[in-house]
């Protein structure tokens, strides 16, 4: 089955690739360093719009990046999209007259220190046959369905289904043995993975009100069965959002489902990053100049958030499957423990002492935030004033080391009252950190996959498992009238 | 603005030797067009291309399709900076759209063969076929004239692709060393992008034309004592390596650092929230005109086909409002179009086939118009025929390349100077109490509705002088009134063009346009802190 659909042209075989990025090292002239690098993708798509299908697609495209440094030269990288011969051999001889053109002293074969070769994490979620497999048919068919439930209420429906698969590769790690410096930090073994993303607007025809939800997956089929579901909750959302009433801007008690915590927790997510505090950058996790010891120091150790919340990523886990880089240890990463700041992510150049070795430690690209017992419904059965959030959009960072953020609430904001859902509210704008609300938190419900799809064609995999959150106090500055 | 060989040869082009030096350069592209073996990429103009091109047309048409048409695009990108780094990539790619019983199917590959993209044809028929569940839909597409096999190459002095790589970034670096010379004065590493595409479009109703369309760019930041300003003068523009040696950029890299240091001169104080005139410089005027009214006026948005993705718009029904729905002051007059020479959203044809004309989206403050497509257009027809006008697509559809599906984006727009001889100085000088503000950033909600701007640089005016530094200011604004508050417009001199790039879609394509607008005082804008928390 898997041999079959690679061979069908979509995404480039281990074979072809293989046999491509021999023929592409055989043309290099002059010795010095090649590396090759090569990436396919293949998309199917399809968008819905006022409930009618509109558009279905299926597109692809390859990419090989050749980069040669001749002695003493500097990297010369061309990129073409042709793979015969005649392509390639005038991509390397390009590369090789710009390694020439910007010959420096001093820098050529060699230049990078031994790095360790982990092996690929075995058994990674993150390829399924049945989203390579999912046709233009299967895919118009759950569109269609997803249709039905918007029509049978009266309302106005808009969507988008893809499916996508994807490979790269590097010379290096395919051929050891044609490798001319050491294992460098970027080069990464043939990889192939999938991913089927789902989503859904609801509005009624006088546009006061709109509902949404979707999902992303490595796996068609969770997305397929999940697709009912979906329709219903973005449907259900858009009748009960209608006419909203305008609130006075204010601290409120939140109610934030899974996609709004995503969303709020978006810049946070981002900036588990070590060298940006240890050089004294802007970033929460900077402490204070030590003057003592000449250097910056991190809050890694430190209480930062409420003891509940640990953020994490274990790569066995199958709705958290990562492509995995060479150099990162194929291990779980924790980097918040229970309120305490674990680990910060460092690329393969951050100080060797430090780190004991020569291996990256992962940023959060895909990541679990635990949770708590609570369900939306008991949340809100225990609110005595408070709004419910779907989601955030247009969140905007203002200041990098509070991580203070805007952005606008969107598809459904209700009012609660006394354990009670009792009106639909306008959008407001808020003005908040992801930090504080995770020092605000009172409930805390179970973590559930979430809409984060990869957004370019050949992205890697990004899911996220996340909580839904009550946190009191949560700051909404200015209503908008757009829903 | 012509280059004339003598100043070139001034800044040190040869322009032989740069000749010479490309030819030295092999192109990583070649393709089997089917006369038996391998090419480099023909010229567009070539016959050959123009039969695969009906190729891939008919075999959408013997698959079932009721409509189609086929793009062929090659694209060139080079991007280099003042530390010598080049990146050159290429690409060709083949796209084929199909209509069938109201759906469109698209199908793209990097290929360009015979075989291919007759592959390609009937895969977007199928991919149309596939969509036929549910009711039948119908898609009407406004009438457009055939295009007898024409070819247009976007006019450019200087095309950056024969000018070596490595006296750009020479050129790159002596603008930044222009900066370093001087104590205090900053500057990122400088930077140029360069795009060529080369396309060819194809229909069903027999239209074909080929285009060579140019975009080249540059980023310069520079900072003086914690301010900040970017070379303007370097956004994205449909011009060649003129937007780079056609300019005094030394000049106007000293002018800014002038104005660098006199600002940093002032005192510094935090904002008072309140109500304020506010004195919007060009630059400010036209990212909030694309917020806004370049948002709303795409009539896709509008009816709600962009509703999954970037959002809807703050006019909900166009019919009602068109010709009558007031949007602005009087003076207000908004003109769009793709074929001002410069502009980066610059086409002789869009990615129908649809010949560029000018026309006007705001008259005297009344919305007058949409941005559509062939098929977006026939969606106002009704108000179209009832003031006698033909119903013809605006020539909005774009694509990154082959690719990618034409979407409606939004053209160049132009917002109509002032009667007055007024510019960001003198404009300043009429203010008795207000603030100034360049280069806001701004961020607007989904249905360009509202929106908070923020900006490193404002000035508190007091009797028509600059006299302090304001940090931390947002500007709060709902657009329906934002353009109805305009006290005046700078005149004809004071209009400047830019370059911007902007999203829509599912998936998310990216393209560019250009939006020119002179500095407007605006009688109150509300004055906020943004991070001041409720």
């Amino acid at each position: 089955m898997i041999g079959r659909s690679l061979h069908d042209g979509r995404i480039l075989s281990p074979d072809d690739c293989r046999a491509l990025l021999r023929r592409v090292h055989a043309l290099a002239e002059g010795g010095g360093d090649t590396a090759i690098r090569v990436s396919s993708w293949w998309h199917g798509e399809l968008r819905w719009a006022r409930n009618q299908i509109r558009t279905l697609s299926d597109r692809r495209d390859v990419r090989l990046t050749v980069i040669r440094t001749v002695r003493n030269g500097r990297d010369g990288a061309v990129t073409t999209n042709q793979l015969d011969d005649a392509s390639l051999e005038a991509a390397v001889r390009a590369a090789e007259r710009q390694s020439r053109m910007g010959a420096k002293i001093g820098r050529g074969v060699g230049f990078y220190p031994q790095f360790p070769h982990y092996e690929p994490f075995p058994n990674a979620a993150i390829w399924s046959d049945a989203t390579f497999e999912a046709a233009a048919l299967a895919r118009a068919e759950v569109a269609r369905r997803m249709i039905a439930h918007a029509e049978a209420q009266g309302m106005l429906s808009a969507g988008y289904l893809e499916v996508r698969a994807a490979m790269t590769a590097t010379l290096g790690t395919e051929f050891p043995e044609l490798r001319t410096g050491e294992h460098a930090f970027w080069e990464q073994p043939y990889v192939r993975w999938t991913q089927a993303q789902g989503s859904m607007t609801v509005r009624n025809a006088a546009g006061t009100g709109s509902g949404w939800a979707g999902l992303s997956s490595y796996d068609w089929r969770r997305l397929e069965s999940a697709s009912g579901a979906l329709a219903e909750r973005a449907v259900q959302k858009c009748v009960a959002s209608q006419d909203p009433v305008a609130l006075e801007p204010g601290r409120y008690t939140v109610i934030l489902e899974p996609q709004a915590v995503a969303d709020l927790m978006e810049p946070l997510i981002q900036s588990f990053n070590r060298e940006p505090p240890e050089m004294g950058l802007t970033s929460p996790w900077r402490l204070a100049y030590d003057e003592a010891l000449g250097l910056w120091r991190t809050k890694l150790g430190m209480k930062v958030v409420d003891e509940r919340i640990t953020i994490s990523h274990d790569p066995a886990d199958p709705d958290q499957g990562i492509v995995m880089h060479p150099l990162d240890l194929p291990e779980p990463v924790t980097w918040i423990e229970r309120g305490v700041l674990k680990n910060l992510g460092h690329d393969w150049a951050t100080e060797v002492e430090k780190l004991k070795g020569w291996h990256a430690v992962r940023g959060a690209d895909a990541y679990r935030m635990s949770g708590g017992d609570t369900s939306l419904d008991e949340m809100i059965r225990t609110t005595r004033r408070g709004l419910l959030v779907t989601r955030f959009s247009n969140v905007a960072v203002l200041d990098g080391e509070s991580l203070l953020s805007t952005g606008l609430t969107r598809d459904g904001l209700w009012l609660i009252e006394n354990g009670q859902i009792t009106k639909a509210v306008k959008n407001f704008r808020f003005t908040e950190s992801p930090l504080f609300v995770l020092n605000h938190i009172e409930q805390l419900g179970e973590p559930v996959p979430v809409f984060r799809p990869t957004k370019r064609e050949g992205d890697r995999l990004r899911p996220a498992i996340v909580p839904p959150v009550k946190a009191r106090d949560f700051s909404f500055t200015s209503v908008i009238d757009a829903i | 603005m012509t280059i004339s060989r003598r100043q070139l040869l001034k800044y040190g082009f040869k322009i032989g030797a740069s000749a010479a030096a490309l030819g030295a350069l092999p192109r990583p592209l070649y393709v089997d067009l089917g006369d038996g073996g391998l090419e480099a990429v023909p010229p567009i103009e070539s016959e050959r291309i123009r039969e695969l091109a009906f190729r891939a047309v008919e075999a959408a048409r013997d698959a079932g399709a009721a409509y189609a048409d086929v793009r062929l695009t090659h694209t060139r990108m080079r991007r280099i900076t003042a530390t010598g780094d080049i990146g050159d990539e290429e690409q060709v790619a083949v796209g084929v759209r199909a209509l069938v019983a109201g759906r469109w199917g698209f199908a793209s590959s990097p290929m360009w063969s015979r075989d291919e993209v007759a592959r390609l044809g009937r895969e977007a028929a199928y991919q149309a076929k596939s969509a036929a569940v549910g009711p039948a839909y119908e898609v009407v597409l406004a009438d457009v004239p055939v295009v007898h096999d024409e070819h247009w190459t976007m006019p450019v002095e200087v095309d950056p692709f024969e000018v070596s790589p490595f006296e750009i970034a020479d050129y790159l670096a002596a603008l930044t060393n222009v900066v370093s010379r001087f104590p205090g004065h900053r500057s990122d590493v400088a930077s140029a992008n360069f795009y060529v595409q080369e396309k060819a479009f194809a229909s069903s109703a027999g239209s074909y034309c080929t285009q060579r369309l140019y975009r080249t760019e540059g980023e310069l930041s520079l900072a003086f004592e914690g301010v900040r300003r970017r070379l303007d003068a370097l956004t994205p523009a449909g011009m060649g390596w003129e937007l780079f040696a056609g300019q005094q950029l030394r000049e106007e890299i000293r002018r800014l650092m002038d104005e660098l240091e006199e600002d940093a001169k002032l005192p510094v104080k935090p904002v008072e929230v309140g109500r304020y005139e506010v004195v919007c410089d060009a630059i400010s005027v036209a990212t909030l005109l694309e917020s806004t009214l370049g948002t709303a006026t795409q009539l896709d948005r509008v009816l709600g086909f962009e509703a999954n993705a970037s959002g809807t718009s703050y006019f909900s029904d166009p019919l009602a409002m068109l010709g009558s729905h007031q949007v602005g002051v009087p003076a207000l007059t908004l003109t769009a179009n793709r074929n001002e020479r410069g502009a980066a959203g610059t086409v002789r044809w869009d990615d129908e086939g649809v010949e560029s004309e000018e026309f006007t989206l705001v008259r005297d403050g009344i919305l007058a118009d949409f941005q559509t497509t062939r098929e977006s257009a026939s969606w106002l027809a009704e108000y179209y025929r009832g003031t006698g006008r033909a119903v013809r697509s605006h020539g909005c559809a774009v694509a990154p390349s082959a690719l990618e599906i034409p979407l409606q984006h939004v053209p160049n727009l132009r917002l109509a100077a002032g009667p007055d001889d007024l510019d960001f100085d003198s404009a300043i000088a009429g203010v008795k109490s207000g603030l100034a503000v360049r280069g806001l950033v701004v961020d607007v909600d989904f249905q360009g509705g509202a929106g908070l701007g923020r900006s490193g640089l404002v000035y508190e005016i007091k009797g028509g002088q600059r006299v302090a530094r304001v940090v931390g200011a947002g500007f709060l604004f709902r657009s329906a009134e934002l353009w109805k508050d305009v006290v005046a417009l700078g005149g004809h001199g004071s209009v400047q063009r830019f370059g911007m790039m902007a999203r829509k879609g599912e998936p998310a394509q990216a393209t560019y346009h250009s939006v020119a607008a002179p500095p407007v005082v605006f009688g109150q804008f509300t004055v906020i802190d943004p991070t001041r928390k409720a």
